[in-house]
């Protein structure tokens, strides 16, 4: 059941810093940037510029750094992955052999650069979600998105979609878990078996739980109905998003950051 | 002795922003046969401790044995441990799954490994465990029962295991005043008719004082009282009532008279308890 515990997406750490109060909005701004920025790049100073960049705001959010590196770990094998790949498959100077496998210098170059891509993505991500709730994040998506509205997107719903999704996440971790435990206690056993097995042993986990989540939306939905909710059209909110200051400089701040080693690097 | 717990701790989520310790210090035995009621406000740590008697949680220190066997030492075969004791959760008719009642309650016994005939008189004992009619039910989707059958059927689905110990999280949450009292006889019938040793989680003092023989108060991670219904009711009434769990109206009420200096027996359960120690204490007797 240790599967359960350690998920650290969509957890947020609450903590009074600069990272936190930002507007949601520069926050997702600023990762998308960050994002952007590091598809440009082609050399390893602007990864270790952006990669600074990005840990000096690991510091500055109080959120132990802990947290942050936990998202990495189910990538972990993907980079890894990646790399391999590369290392293996680029044609180019050979600095190592082993039987039919080489290791050429190019390869190793393009592998390093790539898993580096990731790693900053994801802390960059994490730490966006780790620094901001869910509903101001939600909120943010929605005043985005609503750029959009001219050509139908309904920004609100989307948002509102999100919301509930985030909500429900930990909701349905909890139940898969207590789920588990009950089927456990009944005698079905979910850790040996190969791998038809252990798909069909998961049965007894996912009929309840869909039962459950079904049960669960048709409630929702009706109490939304009662409350008189009615999709986002003259909806207004309980807190208004300003930007301050201190929003304005971070944004300029990390959109001169990552032009320049967009275009220098 | 069947449980054995020596200095038992356990915390959620260590090393966790959120951790917390919900388990304190926690010493108990429980024997074969006891009837024992576990009572507790909301979050106290009851539900908590009855997941380590079967191995599905472990302890942060301490130890826990059943049967002798220490729950924390590796290669300890924790599925013959939770064949031995059945554990009901909370809300168990969230736990159904199949399409029939029978495979549904098959399903402990085809996970034991058990030839076909020996699973249906399983199936038949069980469901006539929990008063079940064989043949209305079997064929039928469990999805189809009302709360109380459903419930009812997923406590045939554990009586199936044949377990030793049953242990039930709030049998009675969400049900009405009948399919209460219909889950309480049943269970008192399966302590006192098979034998079987049985722990009864509640928070909810009424009904299930009356009818453990045993009654284990929790307070925030800790075990504060233990003793049977009687005894707590007359000794710790104040105790209780300060831990926010208060009394059972009857017993209440008998407490109200032996402060306004009538000298009755406060550790009474029921109504007739009371109204026999009632008139036992009148000056003159009611004619009836």
């Amino acid at each position: 059941m240790k599967i359960l515990r350690n998920i650290s997406f969509g957890q947020y750490i609450p903590r009074d810093s600069l990272i936190h109060n930002l507007d949601p909005r520069i926050k997702i701004l600023s990762c998308l940037a960050i994002i952007v920025s590091l598809f440009l790049i082609t050399k390893f100073s602007g990864y270790l510029i952006l990669g600074n960049f990005v840990l000096i705001s690991i510091i500055i959010s109080k959120v132990h750094p802990k947290f942050v590196f936990r998202g990495l770990r189910p990538i972990l094998f993907i980079i890894l992955f990646t790399l391999i790949i590369h290392l293996f498959m680029t044609e180019g100077k050979v600095i190592y052999q082993l039987g039919f496998l080489k290791i050429t210098q190019e390869g190793l170059i393009k592998g390093l650069l790539i898993s580096f891509r990731l790693f900053i993505l994801i802390l960059a991500t994490s730490l966006l979600t780790l620094a901001t709730s869910p509903i101001s994040l939600t909120d943010g998506i929605e005043r985005l998105l609503a750029i959009f509205k001219f050509i139908g997107v309904p920004a609100h719903e989307i948002a509102m979609m999100m919301t509930i999704a985030l909500r429900f996440i930990p909701t349905l971790l909890e139940e898969t878990e207590k789920i588990m435990k009950a089927q456990i206690s009944r005698g079905a056993d979910f850790e040996s078996g190969n791998i038809f097995n252990r798909a069909k042993n998961l049965i007894p986990i996912l009929i309840p739980l869909f039962v459950n989540a079904f049960r669960r939306a048709d409630e929702l939905a009706i109490a939304m109905e009662a409350k008189c909710y009615r999709g986002g059209e003259g909806r207004t909110h309980y807190r208004e998003l300003k930007i301050k200051k201190a929003d304005i400089l971070t944004f300029t701040f990390t959109v001169i950051v990552t032009v320049m080693v967009s275009i220098m690097f | 002795m069947f449980i054995h717990i020596e200095n038992m701790r356990f915390t959620y989520s260590l090393g966790m922003p959120f951790e917390t310790e919900v388990l304190k210090d926690i010493n108990l035995e429980i024997d074969k046969g006891e009837f024992v009621g576990l009572i507790g406000h909301t979050g106290c740590g009851k539900t908590t401790l009855i997941q380590h008697f079967n191995g599905l949680l472990t302890p942060t220190s301490g130890k826990i044995y059943v049967e002798g066997v220490d729950l924390n030492k590796k290669g300890v075969n924790l599925k013959l441990i939770r064949q031995k004791i059945g554990l009901v959760f909370q809300y168990p008719e969230n736990q159904l799954f199949e399409e029939t009642i029978y495979q549904e309650i098959a399903f402990g016994p085809k996970k034991l490994g058990l030839p076909e005939e020996k699973i249906e008189k399983r199936v038949r004992e069980a469901l006539k465990m929990v008063d079940l009619d064989y043949n209305f039910y079997v064929e039928r989707s469990p999805f189809s029962l009302s709360g109380g059958e459903m419930r009812r059927v997923a406590l045939a689905s554990i009586l199936s295991i044949r377990p030793k110990m049953l242990i039930l999280d709030e049998p009675t949450a969400n049900l009405d005043p009948q399919g209460r009292d219909n889950i309480l006889s049943e269970i008192k019938k399966i302590h006192y008719n098979f034998g079987m040793t049985v722990v009864l989680v509640s928070h909810n003092m009424e009904k299930v004082a009356e009818t453990v023989k045993r009654l284990l108060v929790m307070y925030r991670g800790e075990i504060i009282m233990d003793g049977t219904p009687q005894e707590i009711f007359e000794r710790h009434a104040n105790d209780l009532i300060k831990v926010g769990l208060g009394l059972p109206q009857v017993t209440e009420c008998m407490h109200k008279l032996k402060a306004k200096g009538k000298d009755v027996y406060t550790g009474v359960l029921t109504v007739d308890d009371a109204e026999r120690e009632v008139l036992k204490k009148m000056k003159k007797p009611l004619k009836r």
